[in-house]
């Protein structure tokens, strides 16, 4: 009875009171930012007093914004490439391998996306700084793909272990040599698997804000730090511009995924 | 297969391990032992930086703080959480499935854009304010932020994702025919919840809830800009002890003493439910 709606009696409408209300909570203020990015207000008053595309120009105008993005677009692709590359290589050992320790290792490769991230970014600030990597294009990349592995190993090692290894053997049996089984029979049968491990790497990096606080220079900024900073001065309408195109474009990366969903053989 | 083939194919398996734990070797671990060095030798060699951090009533505030806020947090995302879980259990697939968008979409957006449109929101010219004032109810703007509301306001905002999906996991997973056969056996509403429905959730109730205190007490952005001076959480404090003061010794003791309280609900969450509760959580 409590888990068949038409018998809940009474908790019905309790339940449903409560959850429209949490909607509301989740969605209105996304709503109120997009909807003041459009709003002629400096001030952010709300319902706004008229319309305007100026925070939106201002956005443009700025080539500081700009570079930001593609900063961040930069790293977040490079990122999603080289942690869907390693961690394609650790899963197949950490799934097919039978060494000791796979399980402590596998444990080890997850721990920095469970560990509070302002451990890690001061920890790696402190030998960046010696090794002059702050602020560098490498220094970001190297930083960013130690949070983003985690994501690639358990959608890929996902994928892999619901793949029948036995059709790897099989091509092995038929003549085929191991690495040419893999990329030529397992590799194409994972394929979405592959795919989730490079979204979600690529948006570990792309929405990292902590670690690259402390990575930032003048000179090489990601658009989170941009962000960041230009929060820490005042509440311009333009960060609502630009906040409003991230929404947009984390609504169209959840679409892809959702479509990726339905293409999934079950 | 031959003896000598097992070891050859783990060998070869292993090296395919290897870049991934050189990363996470060189990048990860050997900085995170350096910095808990660094809180014994630095600026000398000795335990005086968590004498120091442990002395200081300042930085215990900091501590106190810590663990208000992430009970407090907990407790809202509880609440708030188990009947949006409940919900997207039992309500019909496409109004489950509306809920599940909702959540993820909140989840998925940027966390600066969340932020910041709490910031908006709850100044004292924000939207809020401004609409209790319009609407005659207050005759000044209520305080909401740079103190402890507006910080449980706007993490309970950003973990709620991190409890409902682990509370719907878990109700999803309950066979409603033993929730039937209570009925049958005589028992009322109120006693299936108590009885059965509660003590069945129990080990998602506690990943959940574990999951978002641990999430909370190492919050540093949103506390940051949604929080007054006087609220300041931890891991504000270790990034302002290393970045703008330079005390490298007592930035890193208060980085261990996180770590280490971590690390110490994780194997509770490990001793009680195993790995599977832990990776539920994300």
């Amino acid at each position: 009875m409590l888990l068949d709606y038409s018998r809940l009696g009474w908790l019905r409408y309790a339940l449903t009171g409560v959850a429209a209300l949490v909607c509301a909570y989740l969605l209105a203020p996304i709503a109120v930012i997009v909807a003041l990015s459009f709003g002629s207000s400096q001030w952010l008053k709300f319902p706004p007093p008229g319309w305007t595309l100026k925070w939106y120009r201002a956005l443009l105008a700025d080539p500081d914004w700009l570079t930001a993005f593609l900063t961040s677009l930069e790293i977040a692709v490079i990122v999603a490439v080289l942690s869907t590359g390693i961690g394609l290589m650790a899963s197949f050992g950490l799934t097919r391998g039978s060494f000791r320790g796979r399980e402590a290792l596998r444990a080890l490769f997850l721990t920095p996306m469970v560990l509070p991230v302002v451990i890690f970014a001061v920890a790696l600030y402190g030998v960046f700084l010696r090794l002059h990597l702050n602020g560098t294009l490498v220094g970001f990349v190297l930083a960013h793909l130690v949070v983003a592995l985690p994501f690639a190993i358990i959608a890929i090692g996902n994928a892999l272990e619901r793949f029948d290894v036995a059709i790897e053997d099989a091509a092995v049996l038929c003549g085929a040599s191991r690495t040419q089984a893999r990329l030529r029979v397992t590799l194409p049968a994972i394929r979405l698997g592959l795919f989730a491990a490079a979204l979600f790497s690529f948006l570990a990096s792309w929405d990292e804000v902590v670690v690259a606080i402390f990575m930032a220079s003048p000179d090489l900024q990601t658009l989170p730090v941009k962000i960041f900073t230009s929060l820490r001065q005042d509440l311009s309408p333009v960060i609502a511009a630009v906040s409003s195109c991230l929404v947009v474009l984390t609504a169209l990366l959840m679409g892809a995924a959702a479509l990726l969903r339905r293409g999934r053989p079950t | 297969m031959r003896p000598g083939a097992a070891a050859r194919r783990n060998a070869r398996e292993f090296v395919g391990v290897a870049p991934a734990l050189a990363l996470v070797a060189l990048v990860f671990v050997l900085p995170v032992a350096a910095l808990l060095l660094r809180s014994v030798l630095e600026p000398q060699p000795g335990l005086q930086n968590y004498a120091e951090i442990f002395a200081s009533a300042t930085y215990l505030r900091v501590f106190e703080n810590t663990f208000l806020v992430a009970a407090l947090v907990t407790l809202v995302t509880l609440s708030l959480g188990f009947p949006v879980a409940w919900l997207m259990t039992i309500a019909s697939p496409t109004w489950s499935g509306l809920l599940f968008a909702i959540v993820v979409l909140s989840m998925w957006t940027n966390l600066l854009t969340r932020t910041y449109a709490w910031m908006v929101l709850l100044q004292n010219t924000g939207v809020i304010n401004r609409a209790l004032l319009g609407l005659g109810l207050i005759s000044q703007p209520l305080p909401l932020i740079n103190n402890l509301t507006g910080v449980v306001i706007g993490m309970t905002y950003i973990l709620l994702p991190f409890m409902i999906l682990p509370l719907h996991a878990a109700m999803r997973d309950l066979d409603p025919a033993i929730l039937r056969a209570a009925a049958l056996c005589g028992a009322t509403r109120g006693q299936a919840f108590r009885l059965i429905f509660l003590p069945l959730l129990a080990s998602g109730i506690a990943a959940g809830a574990l999951m978002v205190f641990v999430m909370a007490l190492g919050y540093y952005i949103t506390p940051a800009l949604l929080g007054g001076a006087a609220n300041m959480m931890l891991a504000e404090l270790i990034a302002q002890l290393i970045q703008s003061l330079l005390n490298w010794g007592l930035g890193a003791a208060a980085a261990f003493a996180l770590l280490v309280v971590t690390l110490a609900l994780y194997a509770v969450q490990f001793r009680a439910f195993g790995f599977g509760a832990m990776r539920e959580g994300r």
